[in-house]
Parts: C-alpha cells; structure tokens; sequence
C-alpha cells in the first residue's frame, strides 16, 4: 500500500469511525451482559428470596446485607488482612507446587531412578484424597503458615507432576531429532526444545493446580483457625453470624474467579505462538 | 563410478520393535552408495523402510547390524553434515520462521551479525522473504516445508536427507515445491537423498532412484534418471515418461505385495 493510499483509508475510518464505533461498543455492552446473565440472575433471585421472607435473615442474609457487610470489613481493614493472609497461602503452595512439580515431572521423563522412585507415588497419590493428610501435617508442623503452605502443596503437586510427565512424553520425536540434528546438546535440548514444546500441557497442569491451590487453603484456613478468609468465614459461623458467612463465599468466589482469569490471560501471552492464541476466549 | 563414494550403506539390517506386537525386520542387508552431490531417491511402497534408512543414515536410530559411513567415517549419532527434512516439518512451533532458521546457526557459534543476515538470505531463497516474523501456525503447508528447508539449508549440510518432504502437501504445491527444490539443489549442489513413495517426483528430481521391495525393506533395483530436468516440457518427454512407466512397473508389484502383508 502507498502511503497516500494509507492515509485515505485513515481519513475515511475517522469519518466513518465514530458511529461504527458506538455500535460495535454497544454490542459488546450486550454480549458482555448476555454472557454474565446467568450470574446476575443468581444473584436478583438470591436478594428478591431474602427479602421474601421465605428465610430468616440467619437462614440467608440479602445479597445487599452482604455487600454492606463486605464494605464494612473493608473499611476496617479486615477484609484486606484475610484476603492477603489467603492469597499468600494460596500462591505460595501454588508457587512450590508449579517448581517443584515441574522440576519432578522434568525428573521422571528424563531419569529411569527418578521415575522408578515417583511413578508409584504419584500413581497412588494422585487420585487419594490428600486432605486426609491434614491431621498429620498438624501434629508435624502445628498450624501456622508452614503447615497450611504444606498440606496446599501435598495437593497442588500431583496434577503439575502428572501434566509435566505427560507432556514431555508427548513431545514429537521430529522435534528432538531437528534439534540434534543442528547440533543442540542433551541440555540445550531440554531447556530450548523439550520445555517449550512441553509448555501447553504444563500450562493445563498449572491451570488445575491453581484453583486447587485455593480450595485447599480455604479448607485448610477453616480446619486448622487462625486469620485468613476461611478462618475468618469458621469465627463468623461460630457466632452465628451469618451475614459475613455469606460474605467469605462472596469474596472467595471473587478471589477465584480472578486468579483463573489471570492464569488464562499468562496462558495467553506464554502461548502467543500457539494456535490457540488466535481463537476466542471465554468468559 | 570412479569417484569414491561419499555415502556407504554396507549390509545394514534393521528391526522395528513396536512397542505392542512381534518385532518386523524392517531392513534386511540393504547396500547402498551415494556420490557427492548426488541427487537419489528411495522409492518404495509404504511400510518398505524407506524412511528408516533415512533415520539410519542421519543417525537418529542406531546402527545395529552392519555399517553406514559417511565420508569413510562411521555414522555413529546425528550431525550437521546430515541435514534434515521431515514430511511434517518438524519446525520449532514456538519460534519465527527466523528464529527457526537461526536455530542451527546459533548452535554452530555463529557471530549475531552473520547469522542475521544468513538466516535472512535462506528466508529469501526458499522465498518466504516477508514472512520471516510468522510463526509456523501462521504458515500454510508449503510455507512450513520452505521455512524447514531454509532451516536445514541454512546450516550448510553436506548431505541433505529429505523423508517425503512433500508428502504432506496438496498437488499444486508438490509441484511447485518440486520445481523450486530442482532450483535450490541445481544453484547449489549437494548430495540429496530423497525418500518418496511418488514414481513422478522421484523420476523428476533424481539422478537415480533406487526402488525398495516391500517388507522386508531390500533394494531391488538402481535406475538411472539423469537427464536433463530444465526441459519445460518435461512431461511429456519421452525419456520422462519411458522411465516413469519402467520404474512405476517395478514398484507396482511390491505395492501390491505391501497391501496383501497389510491385510493378512
């Protein structure tokens, strides 16, 4: 294209532009609010049943007692300690478990000991219930951070082990043999061939360790007390206080959502390569 | 046949272990010799061992009876003297075109500067000029296969070791494909062994074609197909077409017999 040719084009966009603009805009607003309505209509039905009376305020506090109630916690600086205190747990077994699962998953594929040693493990750990573990990491490392970090990492490992395995396994015997050809040594082709083209499935792995990760640190907060918002969530049913239950749910479920999204938008740019880079997301 | 040969294959047997199932003896003493920058394909019905003698040859499977050598030395791993081209491409997907290209290069310790620009002038030749920040995702089938010939091209490979390179393209691309590769190799000579299953494209581009029996792999015969491949009319040639038809009657037989082994 010439560069006059360009700027007709521009001109005409700028002409044509805002209108077009407004309406594309407007769509979005649509589409954006068709995609959530099934959230927003959870969420009208849950305030119009609490303001019906068929519940008592303790049964099921209104969505709006909820949101002054988070408002609240929020202003005090509650909310920004328990969140914190939860977030820090999660990401830090999650952190660990992404290293450390990798690093063993990396182990397994490339060592015949190594897979020798973890394979029955994982094979046994995998589809067990590793909360059960919980009692034993108490007594072992009590119930602060260390132990709660712990039983997050006992749980969050196995699907980055398992992905990691399977992806290396995966990886096209052309792709190595390209690789070797040109001359790459046996680390250089780990770390620029069989990592990278290692990386979707691993990146599946993480993207299931990550809600896994908060889940068991929720779970973790209530079982073993302490501040964090699963603890706080325990108190607050203690007192039978019922309004800011309902508010951990809220927080939590906003928590997750924002940490799946932020690992898909990781994905996204990790990926930018691959060709699901190019397709549509979703919500 | 007084200049010594650059490629030996001595005697080379060869079992394929599946990882379920009896083991196929896939080779069977197969012997062969290449010149330098010949060109030669093997031909052969599918599951003939073609492509595992390719493997052999590069060094990618291990010699496990008799012996390959290279330039009187025997091949014992893969290296750059053996260059690689796969049916599937093989190409880094996580790189550019020029970052597949580069790849080998920066292997071989070469100066930023020099490879940039030799990256870029292999880009041009297989013509991908202006593709060269394309991932391969973004590329078409012919794309993929110039971007994975300038990779090999580009680290200046003795041999270069083409597994049905253009297997996996459509017809119109084959051709052209065929055309441009005639012109890379005729501009700058290199010995090219080329496994296809394709009598026209073996006839087209080869100086010989060595036709595979069916399994177990053995060569049953060496045609001579050298001649002049810059005639436009090519096709229709007599030469052309009487080579097409002999070796196309030879290979007939043992694609049946591979289908008969197939179904039993």
């Amino acid at each position: 294209m010439t560069k006059d040719a360009q700027e007709t084009q521009e001109t005409r966009e700028t002409i044509h532009g805002v209108p077009e603009m407004l309406g594309r805009l407007a769509w979005r607003l649509i589409w954006g609010f068709a995609r959530i309505f099934s959230i927003v209509a959870l969420l009208a039905a849950w305030e119009i049943l609490a303001r019906s009376h068929t519940f008592t305020p303790f049964q099921l506090p209104a969505l709006s007692a909820v949101l002054e109630r988070i408002w609240s916690d929020a202003e005090s600086g509650d909310l920004a300690i328990n969140t914190a205190l939860t977030l820090y747990r999660a990401l830090a077994g999650f952190l660990i478990s992404a290293v450390g699962g990798i690093a063993i998953g990396m182990a397994m594929s490339r060592n015949a000991a190594a897979n020798w040693f973890f394979d029955p493990i994982v094979s046994v750990g995998f589809p067990m219930p590793k909360i059960a573990f919980l009692p034993v990491v108490i007594l072992w490392l009590g119930v602060y951070d260390t132990a709660k970090v712990t039983i997050i990492v006992v749980d969050a490992i196995f699907p980055v082990i398992a992905a990691t395995v399977i992806a290396i396994q995966g990886v096209e015997r052309e792709l190595i043999w390209s690789a070797r050809n040109m001359g790459a040594s046996n680390r250089q082709l780990l770390h620029q061939v069989i990592l990278p083209a290692a990386l979707p499935q691993i990146m599946t792995g993480l993207q299931v360790a990550m809600p896994l990760s908060l889940i068991v640190a929720v779970v973790a907060e209530m079982l073993m007390g302490g501040y964090g918002l699963g603890g706080a969530m325990m108190t607050a049913s203690r007192f039978a206080n019922s309004t800011s239950v309902f508010a951990g749910i809220v927080e939590i479920a906003v928590i997750g959502y924002v940490l799946i999204k932020a690992m898909t938008v990781i994905r996204r740019r990790l990926l930018i390569w691959h060709p699901e880079a190019n397709a549509p997301a979703t919500a | 046949m007084q200049e010594p040969a650059q490629i030996v294959v001595d005697h080379i047997s060869h079992l394929y272990r599946p990882p379920r199932g009896r083991e196929v003896l896939a080779l069977d003493a197969v012997s062969l010799e290449v010149r330098q920058s010949e060109f030669i394909a093997l031909l052969g019905p599918s599951g003939c061992g073609k492509s595992t003698l390719l493997y052999l040859i590069g060094g990618f499977l291990p010699v496990e009876k008799g012996e390959i050598r290279v330039d009187g030395k025997a091949v014992a791993g893969p290296g750059p003297d053996r260059g690689i081209v796969f049916q599937h491409f093989a190409l880094f997907p996580w790189k550019t075109v020029r970052g597949n290209v580069l790849y080998g290069l920066e292997r071989q310790g070469m100066p930023k500067p020099e490879r940039e620009k030799r990256a870029m002038d292999f880009i041009e030749l297989v013509g991908l000029h202006g593709f060269e920040d394309s991932y391969p995702s973004q590329l078409s089938g012919g794309m993929k296969q110039r971007a994975a010939i300038a990779r090999t091209l580009a680290f200046d490979p003795k041999i270069l070791l083409m597994d049905e390179p253009f297997g996996a393209l459509d017809a119109q691309t084959r051709g052209l494909m065929q055309m441009e590769l005639l012109r890379i190799w005729q501009s700058r000579p290199k010995t090219v062994i080329f496994v296809t299953h394709d009598v026209q494209e073996a006839v087209y581009l080869a100086d010989r074609v060595a036709v595979m029996s069916a399994r177990p792999g053995r060569i049953k015969t060496i045609v001579d197909t050298k001649f002049d491949k810059n005639d436009p009319d090519i096709f229709k040639n007599k030469f052309f077409v009487e080579k097409v038809d002999e070796i196309w009657n030879l290979v007939k037989d043992e694609a049946i017999k591979a289908q008969g082994t197939r179904s039993a």
